[in-house]
This record gives structure tokens, C-alpha cells and sequence, in this order.
């Protein structure tokens, strides 16, 4: 074995331009399948990172009311009773928060805009001082009664600073206008598509803004401690919530404003439940993901036929030089086995080598642009929903590229190092190459 | 001061204080007031109209639509259908048992929209192309007489009667004294804040057999928003024809037929 590993690296060593060439494709290809995984990774990590924070929990307890059947809103009534009954059933529970959910037009003096509105209680939200970053005004002051939390785009469309006053407008669940004048009590850095449609006010004004109850909220959300355990946790809320009496949507894997058309159209009234999770929730921009997943694939193909040409080229001029050699072998009684072999480890080592120093380089550019803290174009940060570009390093997948490329070519080797084993002796010694 | 002095000043002082209360509406008469408005307006029967709508928003193209209003108002039906621009053509909504559905040709769908909101994007609601029922929804209050331009107006302010769903808790009316006809209407949020003004510049009257007295209309509706102070819409209505529609008119299928 070793033996064969040795007359590999002779190989390898002896045909030096070849081998780089080749082993810097192999390394080219390795390096950008790394930087491709790391920017994958890290935006599905930033999207659920922001979207868990801002829009959606782990799991969420959410439905629609209706007071006719065409008049249909976002909101869970009596919300403490169903929170005590979740946190029974959800061993796995890291903490939950509810949120108040609208849409409201939001008019200042020189402009409007057409906004989501979330109604949260600050004081008790853990997760959203990690992703907001305020820019002016502060978050605690969203404390205070009719105070708004607006993103920097939201600020420059209405022209507004913090102090300033701007107007909600929205009808009731019962489909009546009603109107508040809220203060902006701070201005936050945007963060992608989750910054374009969205306000937070605190939780009361939400409510006084649609006449709800105090009970009644928008939305709970679950986060747990293991993200893994969603599907679980879900299954079982489906069951407990529907023993205990309350009536639940079907299950519908799309974000809760995507319903509206399917609930408006069907003809109950009253309170349905709808569990859902934050996949469900951001399922609108995770096929930015499986873009650039398919992406990813297609190129790493492309270049993969390209690289597993030029390995079967080599090694067919390899053995084509070394003919003679292989015969000599092979009369002095080499098995056609240990000739396979001698190939095929040819194509394992140049594999091998040219995936780790692939690996290495990918590693360090995605290092180096984790380090450079690169700004993205607002069209990227709008699908990232983040305004910086984060790669993030998955040890597995990096691995995972190494051995599939070198499994790659490695297999690729097979057929030209099948045909050199089957040369007859004879043959092999009196070619003239 | 002389006798005639103090009897003139006395004479004055009783005419200034009687004043008011001569020309306040006593609150049956102000019920009556908003039952003839609505009654004026209304037809019993079948009713018809080709109506613009013109639209002005801020920083967009202003729109205009071309469309055809269908109401029986024995059975609370309204149909709004557009024909004009190409792009609208086809698009409708129908109100039925208290549900106002939307049709869109484009992807063949009918969906259930709120009864309060914004028709084809516009400033109007349902309610400005419906049939009137100030009477029915609002109680009034006399708030005085004014003057509107050469007119003089009975001012009234409407609040919705409990349990009654309405888009505006508030309305304040100005309703020319000589005529009965409404000059202008302000609608207020439940917050107290004014969210549109409409301005009813010209009625007018025609001949219905099947109601056997005049209907009025307006003919044109200029409604301005007061939250987007830029925005406002005029509706014009045109060729009014009363006479009875086809029995299967208020129908999802009919409505479909014609966008094809």
C-alpha cells in the first residue's frame, strides 16, 4: 500500500506542471464549492436568526378571527390561557413572547407607507435587543404608550427623525377607521426584507389602534432551546390545543399573510388556531436559498465534469508514456489489481492534495470577508435580511466537499486505470509510444 | 331711554334668543331629514349607472376607470363592474347577503373582501355607490346653520347607533335647507381624527316608474383624504337607467361571463 502511495507521489512529482495544473483545478473547485457553503450557510443562518426574532418564532401559536366570514384578522383571543396550556405541553420551551399583528398605513407629513405592524412589550422581548440595532432614539422608550420603532429605509421614505409624529391608520376587526398619532421613539439600522414591512409599537397601542381586548394578541411565539425539536413540538401542540377545545386550521406551510385569500374564502366565523413554524413563516424567501443551493450545484457540476475530464486526459497520456513500463510490470508479474491500484492512488493522492489546499484557500477567503465586514446591496440585504455579508464555516460541509471531489475524481481515475490493468504484457512491452 | 327704546331692545334681545331655537331641527325632524335623503335617493327597483372614477395619489400616474354600478335595492344587491382601462376590464365586485366578493379575470379568482374597504384602490368605498341609509346606521344631532358657499346648510353630525357596523363612527353633514340635498360630508375615524371630506357639487333628478316619484343622484362626488392629504377622488355618474335588470344579474356567473 504504502508502496503504491510512493509511486504515486513519484508519478505526481515527476510530471510537476501536470500535476498542478490539475491539482490547482481540483483546489480551485474545492475552494468555491467551501465559499459557496459558507455564504449558504451563513444566510440561512442570518435569515433565521433575524426572521426568528423579528417575525416568527421557533413555533408559532397564531389563527385568525372572524366577526363575518369575509372580515378576518390576525389575532388569537384569550392569549393567556393558551400560553399556561403551551407551557405544559412544551418541555423543550427556551422562553415565549407574544406579539400584536397588523397592517396599517403609516402617514407622516410628506408621505406614507404600507407597513406590517407588530405590537410588542419590550421590556419582556429577550431576543430583539440582539438583532436591532438602534440607530437614533432607544428601545426602551418603546416602553412608553403610542412611541414607534421605525427601520432607517421606513425614516428616509417618511422623512422622520426620532420625536417626530406619524399617523396609524387602520380599520378594526369589525372594519370601522381608526386612526393614532404615535411619536417615533427610535430609528433601527434595516435588517433585508424584514425592515421593509414592518413597525413595532408597544403592545397597548396595537390594541387600541384595532379595540381589541387585553387578552388578545397577534401572535405566540415558542423558541426553544434545540431548533431541531420544531417538528415535534409542533406535532404535539396540534393535538394538545385541539384536546383542550380549540379549533385549528390546516396545516398550511406558508406565512400567516399569505392565508388571508384561503380564510376570507371560507364561510366560519369565530376563532380558528393556526401552528405553524418559522420555516412556515419565512417560507416566502427561503427559495432564495434553494437558488443558490441549485446554483451551487450546477456550477460545482460543471466544473466537477470539467475537472474529471482532464483527470481521465491525464491519466490516459500517463499511460500512454508509460505503456512500456506498465508491460515490464506486468511481465515481472504485477497483478492487474495492484496496476488498477497504482492509478487509481495516482488520482486519490492528486485528489487529496488538491481538495485540502482547495479547502485551505476557501477557508481563508471566507475568514478574510467574515473579517472585512462587507456591506451587501440593498437587493441582497433585502433576501439575507441582513445589511452585512456573514459567511458561516460548517466544519461537516467542509469535509464533506473534500471527500466528495476527491471520491469524485478518484472514481473518475477508474476507467483509465481499468483499461491500463487489462493490457496484455506483450502487447504493453512492444509499444511505441 | 325712552318706552319705544326698551320695547325695540326687548323685541331684539326675545327674536336674538328665539333665534336659535326656530331654527334648530328637533330630533324627529332630524331623523325625518336623513329618512327623505336616503328615500330621494333611493329607487325600489332596479337601478343602473355608468360611472368614472378618477384617481389622484401622490408621486403616482392619476387613474381613471370606467364602470358600471348594477343595485337592487329590494334585495341589497350591488355590483360594480369595470370595463375601462383594458388592464381593469372585468375586474367586479359583488355584494351578497352581506358579503362583498371580488372578482380579478386575471387569475380567475373570486375572493371575500371587507364590506368598508377601499374600492379598485381608490378613495370610495361600497357605501358611496350604495344605496343610502343615513336613517338606519347614524343618530343624528343639530349642530346649527352655516353657509356653503351660496348655500345655505343644515348641519348635522351622525354618530353610528350601537351594534351597527359602519366604516365611519362619525359623520358631519351639511344638507342644503332648501333643497334636502347633501352638499358636503365629513367622516371621522373612531379616534376623532376626519379621514375623508366629500363634496356633492351637483344633483340630479330623474323619473322612476318603478318607484312612480324622482330619484336623485348625485352626479358628481369629489372625495378628498385627509390622512393623505394629496390624495382625493372624483367620481363621476353618468347615464342613470332604472328600468329592471336581467333577473340573474347579481350573480358570480354573470359577472364572470362578462369578463370573458
Amino acid at each position: 500500500m504504502l508502496q503504491l502511495f510512493l509511486i504515486a507521489f513519484r508519478n505526481l512529482g515527476t510530471h510537476r506542471r501536470r500535476t498542478l495544473l490539475l491539482g490547482g483545478a481540483i483546489a480551485g473547485v474545492t475552494a468555491l464549492l467551501v465559499l459557496l457553503n459558507g455564504l449558504s450557510n451563513g444566510m440561512q443562518a442570518t435569515m433565521l436568526r433575524s426572521a426568528t426574532t423579528l417575525s416568527t418564532g421557533h413555533v408559532n401559536v397564531a389563527g385568525f378571527y372572524k366577526v363575518t366570514a369575509g372580515q378576518s384578522a390576525p389575532v388569537v383571543t384569550g392569549y393567556p390561557k393558551i400560553i399556561e396550556q403551551v407551557r405544559k405541553d412544551v418541555p423543550e420551551l427556551d422562553y415565549i413572547v407574544h406579539r400584536g399583528r397588523g397592517w396599517v398605513k403609516l402617514v407622516s407629513e410628506t408621505g406614507s407607507v404600507q407597513v406590517g405592524l407588530g405590537g410588542i412589550d419590550v421590556q419582556s422581548e429577550p431576543g430583539i435587543r440582539q438583532v436591532l440595532q438602534v440607530k437614533e432614539g432607544s428601545l426602551d422608550a418603546l416602553a412608553e404608550p403610542d412611541t414607534v420603532l421605525v427601520f432607517e429605509k421606513q425614516a428616509k421614505r417618511l422623512d422622520v427623525k426620532v420625536g417626530d409624529t406619524v399617523t396609524l391608520s387602520a380599520p378594526t376587526l369589525r372594519g370601522t377607521s381608526n386612526t393614532v398619532d404615535v411619536r417615533v421613539a427610535a430609528i433601527a439600522a434595516n435588517v433585508g426584507l424584514m425592515s421593509d414591512f414592518n413597525v413595532f409599537v408597544p403592545s397597548q397601542t396595537l390594541r387600541s389602534l384595532y379595540q381589541l381586548n387585553k387578552d388578545t394578541t397577534g401572535a405566540i411565539y415558542l423558541y426553544l432551546k434545540d431548533v431541531k425539536q420544531v417538528p415535534a413540538v409542533q406535532a404535539r401542540l396540534r393535538q394538545t390545543l385541539a384536546a383542550a377545545g380549540y379549533e385549528l386550521m390546516d396545516n398550511d406551510p406558508r406565512a400567516f399573510w399569505m392565508k388571508f385569500e384561503v380564510v376570507n374564502r371560507e364561510g366560519w366565523t369565530g376563532q380558528k388556531l393556526d401552528i405553524t413554524n418559522w420555516e412556515d413563516e419565512i417560507s416566502f424567501i427561503t427559495w432564495t436559498l434553494t437558488a443558490l443551493n441549485g446554483l451551487t450545484g450546477v456550477l460545482i457540476f460543471v466544473l466537477l465534469v470539467i475537472i474529471c475530464v482532464g483527470i481521465m486526459n491525464t491519466l490516459w497520456i500517463a499511460i500512454r508514456e508509460r505503456t512500456r513500463e506498465i508491460g515490464t510490470l506486468r511481465a515481472i508479474g504485477m497483478q492487474r489489481t495492484r496496476v488498477l491500484a497504482m492509478f487509481v492512488f495516482e488520482a486519490l493522492t492528486l485528489g487529496a492534495l488538491g481538495t485540502l489546499a482547495g479547502a485551505v484557500l476557501g477557508l481563508a477567503v471566507c475568514l478574510s470577508l467574515n473579517s472585512a465586514n462587507i456591506s451587501v446591496p440593498d437587493v441582497v440585504a433585502v433576501f439575507i435580511m441582513s445589511e452585512k455579508l456573514h459567511l458561516a464555516i460548517n466544519p461537516g460541509s467542509v469535509v464533506g466537499a473534500m471527500v466528495f471531489i476527491t471520491a469524485c475524481t478518484t472514481a473518475i481515475s477508474l476507467i483509465p486505470s481499468f483499461l491500463a490493468a487489462r493490457m496484455k504484457p506483450v502487447t504493453a512491452m512492444h509499444h511505441i509510444g | 331711554m325712552s318706552l319705544k327704546s326698551v320695547m325695540s331692545a326687548a323685541v331684539l334681545a326675545v327674536a336674538l334668543l328665539s333665534a336659535p331655537a326656530a331654527l334648530a331641527l328637533a330630533p324627529a325632524e332630524m331623523v325625518k331629514l336623513l329618512a327623505t335623503i336616503d328615500d330621494r335617493q333611493r329607487n325600489g327597483g332596479d337601478y343602473k349607472a355608468l360611472v368614472y372614477l378618477e384617481q389622484k395619489e401622490k408621486d403616482k400616474t392619476d387613474t381613471v376607470r370606467e364602470a358600471f354600478v348594477y343595485r337592487r335595492d329590494a334585495d341589497d344587491k350591488l355590483m360594480i363592474l369595470f370595463s375601462r382601462p383594458k388592464t381593469e376590464a372585468g375586474k367586479g365586485y359583488l355584494r351578497l347577503d352581506k358579503n362583498l366578493w371580488s372578482y380579478d379575470p386575471n387569475v380567475g379568482k373570486w375572493e371575500r373582501r371587507t364590506e368598508r374597504e377601499r374600492i379598485a384602490g381608490t378613495d370610495s368605498r361600497r357605501a358611496d355607490f350604495d344605496e343610502s341609509r343615513l336613517a338606519e346606521e347614524y343618530d343624528p344631532s343639530f349642530e346649527g346653520e352655516g353657509k356653503l358657499g351660496k348655500y345655505t346648510a343644515n348641519m348635522l353630525t351622525l354618530k353610528a347607533k350601537q351594534g351597527v357596523d359602519v366604516a365611519y363612527p362619525v359623520i358631519k353633514l351639511w344638507v342644503d335647507k332648501d333643497t334636502t340635498n347633501v352638499l358636503k360630508r365629513e367622516e371621522y375615524a373612531l379616534s376623532g381624527r376626519k379621514m375623508r371630506t366629500l363634496l356633492y357639487p351637483r344633483w340630479k333628478k330623474l323619473f322612476s316608474e318603478s318607484k312612480g316619484a324622482d330619484v336623485w343622484y348625485p352626479e358628481e362626488i369629489r372625495i378628498y383624504d385627509e390622512v393623505e392629504k394629496a390624495n382625493s377622488t372624483v367620481i363621476l355618474i353618468k347615464s342613470i337607467d332604472l328600468r329592471s335588470l336581467e333577473a340573474n344579474l347579481f350573480t358570480k356567473a354573470w359577472l364572470e361571463s362578462k369578463s370573458r
